[in-house]
């Protein structure tokens, strides 16, 4: 799977008009036509695109993913590896907000149902889905960090302050909310009409018509069961949260994969692409895996192997 | 019972985002935080001077160049050459050098001097100057303080290419093979220079953050840390500018009317020597007759769009100057006059030559500002009878179209761009001669005019300082008459500071400089 991955993406970067030195150039400044030519070799981009592949899996197979052309002199694997960590952090505590918002708002819009809340909620994840993220993060930022300052406008840290787990949360917290809300809003429709359906199954009746209180009906004998296909969205939801994070990450300068990949389609920087694109692509899967895996955990009626 | 506990989670968040915000202000007493990088001039994540084609505001807060342009980008000024002198035949540059010391507190001598031309001479070495090197025959360093480059011809951009050659220390750079310097870790670890503070740390792709140098041979610094934050769009830095985050950064021009009128805010505005044209591709036919490019000229209603797009804030080009000492008398100022331009169209024969097929108009352009004024010139050539067709594309994309040695002239039948015309008026050369068609040079419109080369080689060559303003003048008398481009204005930029910064000197210079900051002398007050 990651082999055509990395295919795929190789071609459909020689297929974009420009390479790394056309984006370099600044029409101002005038390079010769055997400057240009001894870059272009330099970086090996005037071999034959099968050789040019071939040399990089050769690499990439033994963990070597090559230098970026941009910061020359950085290898594209520490590049990458040092961006996971903010990535996981604020996609991760995204996460933890969309699901326990998502949650709690979506079973309180099935056992209020058709009430002002339920309809209230329905309109916030009604918007909360339609908004894109640039346009959620734009507003954010405008709002929280420079109207009302609550937060940074930007950043991980503060620059030149000591590191602080205050600070990083500070920083953290309107960039994490912003990107959560799309995810929210879809486990909260997904909660909602999962929830209402179950509500009506003859099991649920049986355990009201046995006295169970209605806290403990919903809490033990219907939540569970639907929470199956919201674990399901949860799991889908991450290639969204993935495409989120890549404008949240670049509005609020969030030093993660986003912005790097961000940058590096900017300036054609191929490594960084094919390298940022391929610690992606194995996340994805793991995330897929393990859902499938949290899945045989709630339901009974799924055995691993 | 619910609401109480939401009260108290509210009061705790407070209480928590309260704190934090007090905690790194008290620090940061004497620190200027800016966006030092932001806009055309910046060149976010570059560290190396030697590859640097813009950025240069920054890199001059810790290198120096030997010589530099003034705040007004007027004239040429010593920083680590006390004084330079140029020979009668323009062929002999002499420098003598200042008594300056690295930051590690090491001499700085003219070896060092010597070795950075060698490697700003290489290619190799990824210098991005070495072409604009090629005339320089020879580099001696006859003493500790003297410096002596030699050209093999006299070249009138010698002093200008010579203020972008940021001196770096022959000590800690000798050892690495020049074709393994850019890759060297050195320039984002720990470069050391000359200038007024020194290189403390990089925080990946978050900001860059320098102390002062105390030794500094002009004097203390007044602040104690500057810091360079990075920015992926102008927006963000204005964002980060508003909530007090950085005291400085480079504002778009739609974006300044915003901060006009604050107290809590100056704006700085200033030439931004970057002339804006529709180019001709003259490998289109439908080009060729200059009654249809005058007829552009024409129907382009120049004035208006500076007034309402620009606020006012640009100048006309009727060639590619606007500066006074350029302009020779008696040129077409080109006003607005549609029916003329109509009815050279008509004259020319435009509705056998090309009618209303659409015309692309290639830009790499993508600020709201420019998409407004191409929206602009769409709608007023098509009221003579030119159907423009806009596209935006990015650096990479319009360069690979452009500078493509067999272009697909049907993609840029017409380009909106702009080009440096100072402060060396010699700049624009790239772009319009003959010899710099690609893949040699930038001459993206593909311009052949003889009598066009033959003034721009004149005032290259001309080695008498006080006859280059005349031989720029006839430059601009062919460009004028000729029309390689539609010229259409030189705009100014913006940067915005907080008025708690004092002695702070900034210019949109093109490439961001250099030129004289006194980073030494920025202070911040209450």
């Amino acid at each position: 799977m990651l082999l055509a991955l990395s295919v795929l993406i190789f071609l459909l970067l020689r297929l974009t008009p420009g390479d790394p030195i056309d984006a370099y150039i600044d029409p101002n400044i005038p390079m010769s036509p055997e400057q240009l030519s001894e870059l272009r070799s330099q970086l090996g981009l005037d071999r034959p695109l099968p050789v040019q592949y071939l040399a990089w899996l050769q690499q990439a197979v033994t963990g070597n993913l090559g230098f970026s052309i941009k910061r020359q002199d950085q290898p594209v694997l520490d590049l990458v590896l040092s961006r996971i960590g903010p990535t996981v952090l604020l996609m991760g505590s995204a996460l933890v907000i969309a699901i326990i918002a998502g949650i709690v708002t979506g079973v309180i819009s099935a056992v209020r149902r058709n009430s002002p809340v339920d309809l209230s909620f329905s309109v916030f994840a009604l918007v909360g889905i339609s908004s894109p993220a640039f346009l959620s993060a734009l507003i954010g930022l405008y709002v929280f960090a420079v109207r009302l300052g609550w937060a940074p406008s930007g950043g991980m840290l503060t620059p030149g302050a000591e590191f602080s787990v205050a600070d990083l949360l500070h920083h953290l917290i309107l960039p994490a909310a912003l990107l959560s809300i799309a995810q929210a809003a879809l486990i909260m429709r997904y909660m909602r009409s999962s929830l209402l359906e179950v509500l009506n199954q003859d099991y649920v009746r049986t355990a009201r018509a046995k006295g169970v209180k209605e806290f403990w009906v919903i809490a033990k004998h219907a939540l569970r069961n639907a929470l199956l296909p919201v674990v399901t969205v949860i799991g889908s939801t991450i290639g969204l949260a993935i495409g989120g994070a890549i404008f949240i990450e670049s509005v609020f300068n969030w030093p993660g994969m986003g912005l790097l990949l961000v940058n590096a389609v900017e300036t054609r920087d191929y490594p960084v692409i094919m390298g940022a694109t391929l610690i992606i692509g194995a996340c994805v899967i793991v995330v897929n895996l393990l859902t499938d895996i949290t899945y045989a955990v709630i339901d009974p009626r799924i055995k691993v192997g | 019972m619910k609401l109480r506990m939401i009260a108290s989670a509210l009061a705790l968040s407070a209480a928590l985002i309260g704190n934090v915000t007090l905690a790194p202000s008290a620090t940061q007493a004497a620190t200027l935080s800016g966006g030092f990088d932001v806009g055309p001039g910046g060149f976010q994540g570059n560290f190396n001077p030697l590859a640097a084609t813009a950025g240069f505001t920054w890199l001059s807060v810790y290198f120096e160049p030997l010589v530099t342009y003034d705040d007004k980008l007027q004239k040429v000024v010593g920083v680590l050459a006390d004084s330079y002198e140029v020979s009668p035949d323009q062929m002999t540059y002499t420098f003598k050098l200042a008594d300056a010391k690295w930051h590690d507190g090491k001499p700085f001598t003219a070896k060092d001097a010597k070795f950075t031309m060698g490697l700003a001479m290489d290619a190799k070495s990824g210098s991005v100057l070495a072409a604009r090197l090629k005339a320089v025959s020879s580099v001696e360093a006859p003493d500790d303080h003297t410096l002596i480059v030699k050209l093999s011809a006299p070249s009138a951009s010698t002093l200008d290419t010579m203020t972008k050659v940021m001196m770096l220390p022959e000590h800690a750079l000798a050892s690495i093979p020049a074709d393994q310097l850019a890759k060297n870790s050195w320039w984002s670890t720990s470069p050391i220079g000359t200038g007024p503070f020194k290189f403390t740390k990089y925080v990946t792709d978050q900001y860059v953050e320098l102390a002062a140098n105390t030794d500094y041979r002009g004097g203390k610094p007044a602040l104690e840390r500057v810091i360079n934050r990075y920015f992926s769009n102008p927006a963000a830095a204005i964002a980060a500018l508003r909530a007090g985050e950085i005291q400085f950064t480079y504002v778009d021009s739609n974006d300044v009317s915003t901060f006009k009128g604050d107290e809590a805010f100056k704006v700085i505005e200033g030439d931004s020597f970057v002339v804006n044209y529709l180019g001709f591709n003259h490998e289109s036919p439908i080009w060729k007759d200059p009654r249809v490019r005058k007829a552009v000229m024409y129907a382009i209603n120049r004035d208006a769009i500076i007034k309402s797009l620009y606020a006012g804030a640009a100048k006309p080009a009727n060639c590619a100057y606007v500066a006074d000492q350029l302009i020779p008398q008696g040129i077409d100022p080109y006003a607005y006059d549609p029916e003329k331009a109509k009815q050279l169209l008509d004259e020319a024969g435009w509705s056998q030559i090309n009618g209303d097929k659409p015309i692309t108009l290639l830009t790499y352009y993508t600020t709201p500002l420019a998409t407004n004024v191409l929206a602009a010139v769409q709608a007023m050539l098509s009221q003579v009878g030119i159907n423009v067709v806009p596209r935006a594309v990015d650096t990479p994309t319009y360069n690979s179209i452009v500078l493509n040695p067999k272009p697909d002239v049907a993609q840029f039948q017409l380009v909106y761009a702009g080009l440096q015309n100072g402060p060396d008026a010699g700049s624009i050369n790239v772009g319009l001669n003959e010899k710099q068609i690609p893949p040699a040079g930038p001459n993206v419109v593909r311009a052949r005019m003889p009598e066009l080369n033959k003034a721009l080689d004149a005032a290259l060559a001309e080695p008498d300082a006080a006859k280059r303003d005349g031989r720029y003048q006839d430059v601009c008398k062919v460009m004028n008459s000729d029309l390689p481009w539609a010229t259409l204005w030189v705009a100014n930029r913006y940067g915005v500071v907080s008025s708690k910064v004092k002695d702070f000197i900034w210019t949109p210079a093109p490439g961001g400089g250099p030129y004289q900051a006194h980073p030494e002398k920025w202070s911040l007050g209450e």
